[in-house]
C-alpha cells in the first residue's frame, strides 16, 4: 500500500520536475504569447510636393466604424440604428462582422469611410450604441487642383501573392504598397515603418492591464518627397489640353528634371484614396479612352515630321550631302511605279536643308533618305535614345520601335522591302514608334546640343529621422562627337519653324523658341498632331517640350498654340511674379 | 450512557495522538494554502467578500471544521450502529435531486435547501466508506471467501451507478476506489481483488489489439499460477474475454463528448481548442511558474482566465502558477505525508471498524488527489474530481472535513468494535 502510494508521489514529482523545470521556457513563451497582444501602429506614409514645395499628396484620416461582436449581440436597439445608419440590412451587417471578426471582443469593421454625419451620430449617441466604435486609418488625400493622376499613382492593398516577393521588406497581407507611378517607384522612400504596442489581453482577447517591461515601439512616417513638378505650369498645361486626348511634357534639358507631365484623358487621383468602389474601378478600366493608361511612356505613336530631324543629322555628321544640297519639290516624289506626296500639293519649288525643315518638305527627304544607309539613320536615331526607355521613375515605360535593316529584313522576309520603306521611315511613318518622352528627350538633346538626360520627375527627399533633404543623382551622357556646326544649323533651322515655318503658333514674344511640328497620319482616324521643341532664355536651362495630341490634325495646329501657351505662361513676368505672391518667394 | 465532562479545548488536545496533531496541522496548511489561492484566484472579482469565492470557501471551511469537531466529540459507537440507517438515507438523498429536477447545466446533482444547494453525492462518499466498513466487522465473516466480497461491493456499486446517471463520472469513481483497498484491509485474498478489478482492464486494453492480447495471456498466466478451479476459471476467462469484445461495440454507444473526454488522455496536444485545451492551459499554467513561480496575484494564466475552472479542477495550477516548481513540492509532501499518517494510525489502531474507515478515508483522499493533480499535469482527462482542501467547493470540502473528523474520531476513542484484529 505504501509502495503504491509512493509511486504515484514520485511519478508526480517527476512530471513537476519536467514541466516546472526542465521546459519551463517553452510553457512560459507559450504563456506569454497568450497574454500579449502586438498592436501594429501604423505609419504615415510621406507626403508628395512639388519642387516649390506646394504639397500634391499628403494624408489624411479615414474613418471605419467598427463593432464589438459581443457587445453589438447583446441588443437589438444597437442593431437597428446601425443598419439604419449605416444603410444596410441586418443580414449584411451580419455578413460584415462575420468576414471582419477576430473574436468575440475584438472589434470588427463594418463599414469604412464613413462621412462626418455619421461620425457626429455616432459621437453624440456614444452611450445608446455600446460596443460600436469608430477608428481612423491613414489614406491618401489630394488637395492640389492638379490631377497627375498617372504621375502619381496609387496604391493597392497588398495580396496573398503579392506577399511572397514582398514579405522580406515587413509587409504584411492588407498593407497598402505604391502600385502604379511614383506611389510605386519611390515606395521605399514614401513608406513608413510601423512601430508596435502591445498589450496584455485576456482569453477573450479583451484588453487587460498594461505591459510594464515591453516598451511601445514608435512608427517612423515616411519620407516627404519631392517632385521635380512645377505644380502651377502643371495645372496650366492639364487646363490647356481640356477634354483632347494625348500628352505634354515639358522638361528642363540640362538636368533631365521635368516640369510637366500631363497624360489626358486622366481620372481625379482621389478615386484611389481609400478602397476603390467596384463600379469606379470597373468604369476606369472600361472606358474606351482608358484613363489609367500613360500615353508619355507607354503610348507610342508614328513621330511625323518631328523625325526628320535625325535624317538631318545623319546627312550632315556623315557628311552625306552639305546643308547647301537643294531639291526641287513639285509636290509629289515618284519611285518604281509609286508616287510619294509632299503634304503641300502644289509643292514647295526649290528646297535647301533649312528651308527643307522650316518647311517640313517631304520631297526632301524622300530624295535625301535615298542617299542615307538605313542603318546610318537608325543608329543617329538610336544615338538619341530613340527604341530604347529613357529609364524615366515611372513603371511600365515602353522602349517603341526604331527599324534598322535587320529588323526590317526579319518583320518583310519573304516580301521584301525597299527604298520605299526607306522614304516612310524618313518622314516619321512605317514601322517607326516612339513614346512622348522619348521625343521630349530628343529635343533637350537637340537644345542642349548633345546631352541626353535622363529624364526623372523625384528630386529630393526630407528624411523625417534628421530633417536632411537628400539630393537623387541622376545619369547622363552627352554625345560629343557632332560638330557644333551640325548644332548651330539645326538650332537656326528649328527658330525659323517657330518663327516663320509650321510651328509659328508656338510663337512667344520675346523669347527664342525652337522647334518642329509633326502630322503623324493614323490609320485608324484623324492625324496626331506633334509638336518639340525648346526654349533659349537668356539666363538658366532651355526647357524642352513635347506637345502630343491624338487626332489632333496637324501639328502646327493645336500641338504647336499649346507648347506656345506654356511658354508665355512660364515666362511671363506677370505669372511669374503672380506665382511669386502666391508662395511668398522669388 | 456514559457521560462526558466537557471541556472542549483540554479534551480536544489531550485525547489527540501524536498522529493526529500532525494530521491536523497538514489539514490546516493544505487550507491555507487553498484559501490563498483561491484569494488570488478571485482578486480581481470586484464582489463583496462573501460573494467571491474566497468568502464562501471560508464559511464552507469554518462549517466543515464545525462538522469535524461534532463528529469527533460523537461516539464513534454511534457510527457503527446506525451506518446502515445513514447509507440507506444517503441513498435517498442521492437519488432526490431526480425527482426535484433541478438541472443545472443539463445535471441532476443539487438539492437546494433554503437557498443553499447541497450535493448530497459528495456526502455519500463517506455514508459508503462507513457502511462498508460496518459490513466488514462482522465477526462470522469468512472474508476469504469470494461471496463475502460480494455485498461491500454492492454497497460501492448502487451510488455509483445512481451518480453515474446524473451523470458525474467523477464522483462515481470515487465510490468505486475505496471498496478495494478497505476489501483487501480486512483480509482478502489478492486473487479475488484481481478477479473484481479485471474486467475493467478487459474494457481498457480492448482498444488495442496488442494490449489485449498482452492482457489475455497475463489472465491465463494468473490463472495457471493461482491453480483455482478450472471451471471458475473457465469461466472467468470468457467473461473477461467477451467483455473485451463487446467493448468496441460500447463505445459507439457513447456520446461523442464522452469519448472525447476518454480520448484527451491518450493525445491531448491534438486538439487545443476543444475537451484536450483545458488540460493543456492547466500544464502551460504549471509549466510557467518555473522554479519560484510569478508571484501571489501575478499568475497570468490566472488571471487572464486562459486557465480554466481555477477554482475547483484546477486549483493546483494555480499553486504551480504563483509558487513554482516550490509551492506544488510543498502542497504534495503535505499530501503524501498526510497519506502516510492514516495508513500509520490503520496499522496502529487495535480497532477493526476505525482502521477500516482510516484506510476508508485515506483511500478517498488519495484518489481525489492522484487523479486531480494528474489531470493538471497532463496525465489524466478531466474528470471534475476536486483536490481535497484546496478546491472550491461546499459540499466536497465539508465531506472532507467531516472525514478528517470521524478518522480523528475512530483512532482517539476506545475500541468499539465487535472485535480486535
Amino acid at each position: 500500500m505504501l509502495g503504491i502510494v509512493t509511486a504515484v508521489f514520485f511519478i508526480i514529482f517527476w512530471r513537476l520536475y519536467y514541466i516546472q523545470i526542465a521546459e519551463y521556457s517553452r510553457f512560459k513563451g507559450i504563456a506569454e504569447s497568450n497574454r500579449i497582444r502586438i498592436i501594429p501602429l501604423e505609419a504615415p506614409r510621406g507626403a508628395i510636393l512639388d519642387r516649390k514645395g506646394q504639397i500634391i499628396v499628403e494624408n489624411k484620416s479615414q474613418y471605419n466604424v467598427n463593432v464589438i461582436p459581443y457587445e453589438a449581440n447583446q441588443s437589438k436597439e444597437t442593431y437597428e440604428t446601425l443598419t439604419s445608419l449605416l444603410n444596410i440590412s441586418q443580414d449584411e451587417l451580419d455578413r460584415r462582422i462575420k468576414r471582419h471578426s477576430r473574436g468575440l471582443f475584438v472589434p470588427a469593421k463594418v463599414a469604412d469611410d464613413v462621412d462626418f454625419k455619421t461620425l457626429t451620430y455616432l459621437e453624440e449617441h456614444r452611450v445608446d450604441l455600446p460596443g460600436v466604435l469608430y477608428s481612423t486609418k491613414p489614406v491618401r488625400s489630394f488637395t492640389s487642383k492638379a490631377n497627375l493622376s498617372q504621375v502619381i499613382g496609387y496604391l493597392r492593398e497588398i495580396n496573398k501573392q503579392d506577399l511572397k516577393n514582398i514579405k522580406q521588406f515587413g509587409y504584411k497581407q492588407g498593407d497598402l504598397i505604391g502600385w502604379k507611378g511614383i506611389e510605386r517607384e519611390y515606395e521605399p522612400i514614401l513608406r513608413g515603418t510601423r512601430g508596435y504596442n502591445y498589450i496584455q489581453v485576456d482569453v477573450l482577447g479583451r484588453e487587460v492591464g498594461t505591459l510594464m517591461n515591453r516598451e511601445k515601439v514608435l512608427p517612423i512616417p515616411g519620407n516627404d518627397l519631392y517632385l521635380t513638378i512645377d505644380l502651377d505650369l502643371q495645372i496650366y498645361a492639364e487646363s490647356l489640353i481640356g477634354e483632347r486626348r494625348g500628352s505634354v511634357v515639358v522638361m528642363n534639358a540640362l538636368t533631365g528634371e521635368i516640369l510637366t507631365y500631363v497624360s489626358k484623358p486622366d481620372y481625379a487621383p482621389g478615386l484611389f484614396s481609400g478602397t476603390v468602389k467596384a463600379d469606379v474601378w470597373r468604369d476606369l478600366i472600361t472606358n474606351p479612352d482608358r484613363p489609367l493608361y500613360d500615353r508619355v511612356i507607354q503610348g507610342t505613336y508614328p513621330p511625323g515630321s518631328t523625325f526628320k530631324i535625325i535624317a538631318i543629322l545623319s546627312a550632315l555628321e556623315n557628311k552625306t550631302v552639305d546643308p547647301g544640297w537643294s531639291v526641287y519639290c513639285n509636290g509629289k516624289y515618284r519611285m518604281g511605279r509609286r508616287v510619294y506626296k509632299c503634304w503641300k500639293k502644289e509643292g514647295h519649288g526649290l528646297m535647301n536643308m533649312h528651308d527643307a525643315i522650316v518647311h517640313s518638305c517631304n520631297v526632301y527627304f524622300y530624295n535625301l533618305i535615298r542617299k542615307i544607309d538605313i542603318d546610318v539613320w537608325s543608329r543617329t536615331a538610336s544615338n538619341f535614345g530613340f527604341g530604347s526607355k529613357t529609364d524615366i521613375d515611372l513603371y511600365g515605360e515602353s522602349a517603341g520601335t526604331l527599324p534598322d535593316a535587320k529588323f526590317l529584313d526579319k518583320k518583310y522576309y519573304g516580301i521584301g522591302w525597299t527604298d520605299g520603306t526607306k522614304l516612310n521611315l524618313v518622314i516619321g511613318q512605317g514601322d517607326l514608334l516612339v513614346t512622348p518622352i522619348q521625343m521630349v528627350r530628343f529635343a533637350g538633346a537637340l537644345a542642349t546640343r548633345g546631352k541626353i538626360v535622363q529624364p526623372h520627375l523625384g528630386m529630393k527627399f526630407l528624411s523625417r529621422s534628421n530633417s536632411q533633404f537628400s539630393i537623387f543623382a541622376v545619369p547622363s551622357d552627352t554625345i560629343t562627337s557632332y560638330s557644333s556646326e551640325t548644332w548651330e544649323f539645326i538650332e537656326n533651322a528649328m527658330f525659323d519653324v517657330v518663327e516663320s515655318g509650321t510651328g509659328r503658333a508656338a510663337k512667344v514674344k520675346d523669347m527664342k523658341i525652337c522647334g518642329k511640328t509633326g502630322t503623324a497620319q493614323n490609320p485608324h482616324g484623324d492625324d496626331h498632331a506633334w509638336f518639340i521643341g525648346w526654349s533659349k532664355p537668356e539666363q538658366g536651362a532651355p526647357l524642352a517640350i513635347v506637345v502630343m495630341i491624338e487626332n489632333g490634325g496637324s501639328g502646327g495646329g493645336i500641338a504647336a498654340q499649346i507648347a506656345g501657351k506654356i511658354y508665355h505662361f512660364y515666362y511671363n513676368p506677370s505669372t511669374q511674379q503672380m506665382l511669386a505672391d502666391r508662395h511668398g518667394n522669388p | 450512557m456514559e457521560t462526558r465532562k466537557f471541556n472542549l479545548a483540554k479534551d480536544f488536545t489531550k485525547t489527540l495522538s501524536d498522529n493526529n496533531r500532525i494530521l491536523i496541522i497538514i489539514v490546516g496548511l493544505l487550507s491555507l494554502i487553498g484559501l490563498l489561492s483561491l484569494f488570488s484566484a478571485s482578486m480581481r472579482i470586484d464582489l463583496p467578500f462573501f460573494q467571491k469565492v474566497i468568502g464562501r470557501q471560508l464559511i464552507w471551511m469554518l462549517s466543515g471544521i464545525l462538522l469535524m469537531t461534532l463528529i469527533f466529540f460523537l461516539q464513534g459507537k454511534l457510527f457503527f450502529d446506525t451506518a446502515y440507517f445513514i447509507y440507506s438515507i444517503g441513498i435517498v438523498l442521492v437519488i432526490l435531486p431526480f425527482f426535484l429536477g433541478r438541472a443545472s447545466s443539463g445535471a441532476y446533482r443539487w438539492i437546494g435547501f433554503g437557498g443553499l444547494r447541497f450535493q448530497p453525492s459528495e456526502f455519500m462518499k463517506l455514508i459508503v466508506i462507513l457502511s462498508i466498513a460496518k459490513y466488514l466487522c462482522r465477526t462470522d465473516l469468512p472474508i476469504t471467501q469470494f461471496k463475502s466480497l460480494v455485498p461491500p461491493l454492492m454497497l460501492g456499486l448502487l451510488p455509483m451507478v445512481i451518480v453515474m446517471s446524473q451523470p458525474d463520472l467523477g464522483t462515481s469513481l470515487v465510490y468505486f476506489a475505496v471498496i478495494f483497498p478497505m476489501l483487501i484491509w480486512a483480509g482478502a485474498r489478492t486473487f479475488h481483488i484481481f478477479i473484481l478489478l479485471s474486467p475493467i482492464l478487459s474494457v481498457v486494453t480492448a482498444f488495442n489489439f496488442y494490449t489485449f492480447f498482452i492482457w489475455v495471456i497475463l489472465l491465463i498466466a494468473v490463472f495457471y499460477i493461482t491453480r483455482e478451479k478450472l471451471w471458475i476459471s473457465i469461466i472467468l476467462f470468457v467473461l473477461n474475454l467477451s467483455l473485451g469484445f463487446m467493448t468496441p461495440i460500447l463505445w459507439n454507444h457513447l456520446k461523442p463528448y464522452q469519448q472525447n473526454r476518454i480520448l484527451t488522455l491518450f493525445n491531448i496536444e491534438a486538439d487545443p481548442q476543444g475537451a484536450g485545451y483545458q488540460v493543456l492551459q492547466s500544464q502551460i499554467t504549471i509549466g510557467s511558474g518555473g522554479i519560484f513561480g510569478k508571484g501571489l496575484g501575478k499568475g497570468t494564466q490566472t488571471h487572464l482566465k486562459f486557465l480554466p475552472e481555477q477554482h475547483n479542477d484546477f486549483i493546483f495550477s494555480v499553486v504551480g502558477e504563483e509558487y513554482g516548481f516550490i509551492g506544488t513540492v510543498i502542497v504534495l509532501i503535505l499530501f503524501l505525508l498526510m497519506i502516510f499518517v492514516f495508513i500509520n494510525s490503520a496499522f496502529r489502531l487495535k480497532d477493526r471498524f476505525g482502521s477500516l474507515i482510516i484506510i476508508g478515508v485515506g483511500s478517498m483522499l488519495f484518489f481525489h488527489i492522484a487523479v486531480n493533480i494528474a489531470m493538471t499535469i497532463g496525465f489524466m482527462p478531466v474528470t471534475g474530481i476536486p483536490l481535497p482542501f484546496l478546491s472550491y467547493g461546499g459540499s466536497f470540502a465539508i465531506t472532507c472535513f467531516a472525514a478528517i473528523g470521524m478518522v480523528l474520531n475512530v483512532s482517539t476513542e476506545k475500541p468499539i468494535g465487535r472485535h480486535r484484529l
